[in-house]
């Protein structure tokens, strides 16, 4: 067996999602050949369950006058704890309201400004004006100084996946989905595509083109709970960390969202405390004022997912079915109407998941893996470091936005940010490059992947269950690689990752591995990510301060002096580890300073 | 298989790109008009009741009088006819469509799919005994009130050896059941298509003008089985 | 509480020369909570490896998962077990592709709906960098997000009657997609487009008011609404075509 179809391309995305998508439309537009690889039809990706909104100060709404690009600048940076890129930080800010414009002219139903007084739900009076009515207007959001959060009711992800998927559709760009790739095709300074594996039929395919995106989103699910869909295996990342030349960039930086719902942790959108909702207690009794007077239930992700915890520490949670321990959410003040209109698809979540009806019952909350600021490294217009002709966007990449802490919202308008404008320089890197064919290595890539199915089928390497492996590999990042991390903890998390990384190249599958076989497509996944797990945890365990999510129990407090820095991880042919390498972060536009918010601002007390 | 595709496509391009709207609403059009003719022929049927149906007799001299028999029965004729082919043309028809159907309406356990099943089953029913109907009528004519309360009192098929079974009675009770069923969901659905009424409140309407038409009919069928008690053939009435 | 369950699955991997179409019984001890994805999820982890279904979300959110369930289509993230007898059925949806045990091809069936009706914005107008958004009422986007809710999993399809015998029908997610820009007034389409696209057996008057798609839509878009906004619409243009010959709107 050789690969069974050779595609030859300019560009190729691995990905359907939004990123991917809005590069392949930026590329197309320059008349280049683009072709999408993904493993389900691109919108069943997972940009489409994002609910709550995207971040562009358009400034219409009420709450949000006088908003501009330095307002959304500064929250940023303050939201990354001083760890992100602030260059782009600052290319983001300034481009995103163009984004949600353009989304509006392709057809995003975007919720509008309704000029006139009104009280919100929440009890706030505020008065929308004439003169901006009709705009699109936004919603609250953590961390923020400003209204900012454009949204379409909550399916903000599910609208502007559609519409861009119909662009991509109307230009024509080729789609195949159900293929996933596999490693990718590189001669050690430059990438040649990607070899991919059908998941309809099990063929393999080679995809040879002159520039190759890697968008494959999010990696939640290296962890046993996460609100990510259960296609984030991180797989993206995975295959650039294998060559040995591409690092990935801060992946200890790991966010967790304070309302996962139990025990199933679907997302219940930050939206939901945006419009006014309450975090209580087993009192009932709303907490977060106690610790953050300031921002209450809104400050940034990183500060609620620890108050929380902090609090069920101090004995405060509640016992229930759904969790042993576990906080509430009350939406039931803003009223039934608001509730089953503007929260509607988490109210149906509620009903369908846990029989709850958010309008009348408290919801149960607890903070649950969410996002990976960490990804494939790249400069500031996305190409990947380690091999030319390799992009990296969206959440797969550290293009560095995000920092330690990324903003609600600000994932979503990313992806198109950094499609369009790391589109525009792929599309010009292309146009200038010369196809390599080289078969012979091209040739030798496809066999390194046959090789691997065939020793997988036959048991060589050993008889290891791929799914008792990842259970335990998930189960390891939740027992030490969690909201509050401590050097022995993190160590021993480390050790028994290094463990199951050795079982997991040992796996030999139960079944045929014939055609499409899902056992097959496990068992390929399986020692990338406990490589990128493994990132995770060593790099958790070696950087010695607290910033952002990164909170070390030993080290509770920032350290600029030693970590204003991102941390690089390869991984060496061979080895156990990830080899760590840091680069330091620019703070060219705003110095370090106190986030306004959280551990250092407030002192923790409880009730 | 591409090819084939296009080629298909384009020996068969619709000379008028407008024939589906019109054949969509002609079988709404038609099927309004057979409800409403079919709801209005039950209460002209239903005037029995009235003086032992004296005003049935006059009202069918008014139909000859006025030749309203001689347009109105080729036209409701054409009528059904245009139906059968607009309507018809949505039932399953080939064996792997039926198949399929059948299969899915019973794995769904969905009511209104399964009134539809029972809607194409009607008009089978309908389209063979609306014309032995028809046909009874026409040789028979005129109408009259006793010649009618005969027919459905008394006329039967006789089995071997004397057993018999009032024949027009069942007849009639059988096409009531079909017609009434098949034009109160017909029209349920023509709503439903056209957006006119809200689905399940509408229902209730429906079922309950039907439930009327089907209570106007049975009693008009005993008062003609009384009616041909009360006068023997060719008497008169008072 | 627990009790034991026995689904009855639907085999068939068409890539397996040999392989036929059969059904398999499964046991498990069920649990409070138990949803179809955890109840497949443990099958294929402990029973059986090779089985193929698709999951994406599991919050009932992106569409991959719909299957008959017990003979009715549905979401099977979403399906609580306890609502199931303790035996029950699955299989993969009708009309799509099988690609092999309950997993079909959707993708394709939809992107070619797509392309079919052109279900992009259509205008004419370029894309101002530097100018405000067109203004629009908020009421207007919200009636546009309402038929836009759509996740395509293809309920609606598989339940149709009409749809799982002519080939060409777009079903009622086509219609609806379709109602979605008619109402859209960035869309610049003439009434007379979207005539030819949906003005015929193969849309707007294909559908048969089965109403099954407007029962077991798990978004609860409101389809007969949708379904016979665009049939009026479509008759009131093609009628007024006829009357005036050229364009209205
Ligand atoms: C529940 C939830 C709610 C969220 N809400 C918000 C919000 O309100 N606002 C906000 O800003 N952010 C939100 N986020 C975050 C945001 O949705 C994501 O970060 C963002 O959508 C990621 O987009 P992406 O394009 O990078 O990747 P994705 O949309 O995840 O797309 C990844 C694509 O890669 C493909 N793929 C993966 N691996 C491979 C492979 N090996 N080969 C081929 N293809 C592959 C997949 O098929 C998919 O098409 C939310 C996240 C979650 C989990
Ligand atoms: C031989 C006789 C008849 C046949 C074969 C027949 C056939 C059909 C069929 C197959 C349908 C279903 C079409 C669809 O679902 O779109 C239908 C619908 C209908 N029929 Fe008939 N029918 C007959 C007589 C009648 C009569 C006598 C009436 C009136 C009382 C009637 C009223 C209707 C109505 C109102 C509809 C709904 C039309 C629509 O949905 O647009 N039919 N018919
Ligand atoms: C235009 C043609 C028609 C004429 C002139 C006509 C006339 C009559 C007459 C005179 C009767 C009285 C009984 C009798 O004399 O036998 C009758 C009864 C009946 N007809 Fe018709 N009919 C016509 C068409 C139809 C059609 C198309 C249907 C089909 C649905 C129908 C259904 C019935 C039924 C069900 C009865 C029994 C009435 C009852 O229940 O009391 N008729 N018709
Ligand atoms: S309309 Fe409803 S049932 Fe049909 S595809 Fe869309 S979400 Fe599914
Ligand atoms: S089930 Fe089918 S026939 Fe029409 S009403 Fe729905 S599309
Ligand atoms: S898995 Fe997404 S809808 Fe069920």
């Amino acid at each position: 067996m050789s690969a069974k179809h050779t595609h030859i391309t300019d560009v190729v995305v691995v990905g359907a999602g939004l990123a991917a998508e809005r590069s392949a439309i930026e590329a197309a537009s320059a008349g280049l050949n683009v072709i999408i690889l993904s493993l389900v039809p691109p919108r069943r990706s997972h940009s489409t369950a994002a609910q709550g909104g995207m971040q562009a100060s358009l400034g219409n709404a009420a709450m949000a006058k006088g908003d501009n690009p330095q307002i959304h600048f500064e929250d940023t940076v303050k939201g990354s704890d001083w760890g992100c890129d602030q260059e782009v930080a600052k290319m983001f800010t300034e481009t995103v309201p163009i984004m949600i414009r353009q989304l509006d002219y392709w057809g995003v139903p975007w919720n509008r400004v309704v000029a006139g007084k009104k009280k919100l739900p929440s009890g706030l009076e505020v008065e929308d004006t004439k003169d901006k009515e009709g705009l699109i207007t936004a919603r609250d959001f953590g961390g923020v100084a400003k209204w900012r959060c454009c949204y379409t009711s909550d399916g903000t992800g599910h609208t502007v996946q559609f519409v861009v998927d119909t662009v991509v559709c109307k230009m024509g760009i080729t789609v195949h989905d159900r293929m996933e790739a596999i490693s990718l095709i590189h001669d050690g300074e430059t990438c040649l595509g990607v070899v991919a594996r059908c998941l309809r039929t099990g063929d393999l395919n080679v995809y040879l083109a002159k520039s190759t995106v890697i968008a494959t989103g999010g990696a939640g699910r290296l962890y046993a709970a996460s609100t990510n869909a259960v296609i984030n295996e991180g797989t993206g990342g995975a295959i650039a960390l294998n060559t040995g030349l591409v690092p990935l960039g801060n992946m200890e930086a790991v966010q967790f969202h304070p309302t996962g719902m139990p025990p199933v942790w679907i997302l219940m959108t930050e939206g939901a405390r945006g419009d006014g909702g309450y975090l209580l207690d087993k009192n009932l009794h709303r907490f977060m004022p106690d610790y953050e007077p300031k921002k209450k239930e809104l400050a940034s992700r990183d500060v609620v997912s620890r108050r929380m915890i902090q609090h069920i520490r101090a004995g405060y949670g509640v016992e229930s079915k759904y969790a042993p321990q576990h906080l509430w959410l009350d939406i039931r003040h803003l009223g039934r109407k608001w509730v089953w209109t503007n929260l509607r698809e988490i109210a149906t979540i509620a009903m369908n998941f846990n029989g709850l009806d958010p309008a009348k019952d408290l919801v149960p909350v607890l903070p649950t893996q969410h996002y990976t600021m960490g990804g494939i490294r790249t400069n500031k217009h996305g190409f990947a470091y380690g091999l030319k002709g390799l992009f990296a966007i969206g959440e797969a990449a550290c293009w560095d936005l995000h920092g330690f802490n990324r903003l609600g919202g600000n994932s979503l308008a990313e992806t198109v940010t950094a499609g369009y404008l790391v589109g525009i320089q792929l599309a010009k890197y292309t146009l200038g490059a010369t196809q390599k064919f080289d078969y012979k290595l091209v040739e030798g890539f496809v066999k390194k992947e046959e090789e691997r199915i065939k020793n997988l089928i036959s048991g060589k390497n050993g008889k290891e269950n791929v799914w008792e492996i990842r259970a335990a590999a998930q189960n390891a990042m939740m027992d030490h690689v969690h909201i509050f991390r401590t050097g022995k903890s993190l160590q021993e998390g480390v050790a028994k990752l290094q463990e199951l990384y050795k079982r997991s190249l040992k796996i030999g599958l139960r079944s045929s591995g014939q055609g499409a076989n899902p056992e097959l497509a496990q068992a390929l996944r399986m020692p990338g990510m406990i490589r990128t797990s493994l990132c995770i945890a060593y790099g958790a365990l070696m950087r010695t301060e607290s910033r952002g999510s990164h909170f070390r129990e030993d080290f509770p407090k920032r350290d600029d002096v030693n970590w204003l820095k991102r941390t690089l991880a390869y991984w060496k042919e061979g080895a156990d580890l990830p080899t760590l390498d840091y680069e330091p972060v620019a703070c060219p536009y705003m110095p370090p300073g106190d986030r306004g918010y959280g551990e250092a601002t407030a002192p923790a007390k409880g009730k | 298989m591409e090819l084939a595709k296009n080629l298909q496509k384009t020996l068969n391009q619709k000379a008028n790109p407008k024939t589906d709207l019109y054949v969509d609403l002609a079988e709404s059009v038609t099927g309004i008009i057979l409800v409403g003719f079919l709801w209005m022929h039950m209460l002209f049927v239903g005037t029995i009741y009235i003086n032992n149906g004296v005003l049935f007799n006059s009202l069918s001299e008014g139909l000859d009088k006025y030749y309203l028999a001689q347009i109105g029965i080729p036209a409701t004729v054409l009528v059904i006819l245009i139906h059968i082919f607009m309507a018809g043309r949505r039932a399953p028809m080939r064996l792997r469509d039926l198949r399929i159907a059948w299969r899915l309406t019973k794995s769904l356990k969905h009511t209104d799919t399964w009134i539809w099943v029972g809607q194409v089953i009607t008009a089978l029913i309908i389209g063979i005994m609306a014309s032995m109907h028809l046909w009874e009528i026409m040789t028979t004519w005129p109408i009259e009130a006793t010649k009618s309360a005969h027919r459905v009192a008394l006329d039967g098929i006789a089995f071997m050896g004397g057993f018999s079974i009032k024949y027009y009675l069942w007849f009639y009770v059988a096409l009531l059941l079909a017609g009434e069923y098949h034009a109160g969901f017909g029209l349920y659905r023509i709503f439903v298509k056209w957006g006119w009424f809200e689905r399940h409140k509408m229902g209730y309407v429906l079922k309950g003008i039907t439930l009327i038409i089907l209570f106007i009919g049975f009693g008009a069928l005993y008062m003609f089985i009384r009616l041909a008690e009360m006068v023997p053939l060719g008497g008169a009435l008072h | 509480m627990s009790r034991n369950i026995t689904l009855s699955i639907f085999r068939y991997n068409p890539n397996i020369p040999g392989d036929t179409p059969r059904m398999q019984d499964y046991k498990l001890e069920e649990y409070s909570g138990m949803t179809l994805f955890v109840a497949l999820n443990e099958i294929r982890e402990k029973q059986d490896p090779t089985l193929m279904f698709d999951f994406v979300c599991r919050a009932a959110i992106c569409g991959s998962c719909a299957m008959l369930i017990n003979g009715r289509p549905g979401l099977a993230c979403k399906t609580l077990t306890k609502n199931l007898p303790s035996r029950f059925t699955l299989m993969p949806l009708p009309v799509f592709k099988l690609i092999g045990d309950l997993s079909v091809d959707t993708g394709t069936w939809f992107r070619n709906l797509q392309v079919r009706t052109e279900s992009w914005i259509h205008t004419n107008k370029k894309f101002d960098p530097n100018a405000l958004e067109v203004r629009m009422s908020n009421e207007t986007a919200e009636a546009i997000y309402e038929p836009e809710r759509c996740i395509e999993c293809g309920c609606c399809v598989a339940t149709c009657i009409t749809a799982n015998i002519r080939e060409d029908f777009i079903g009622a997610t086509g219609i609806n997609r379709v109602s979605r820009f008619l109402i859209d007034p960035r869309d610049e389409r003439t009434d007379r487009e979207y005539f030819e696209v949906v003005g015929n057996e193969d849309g707007a008057f294909g559908c048969v008011g089965l109403m099954a798609c407007d029962d077991y839509c798990p978004m609860e878009v409101p389809l007969q609404k949708q379904l016979a906004l665009v049939r009026r619409k479509m008759a009131a243009a093609g009628l007024k075509l006829d009357l005036k010959g050229m364009k209205i709107s």
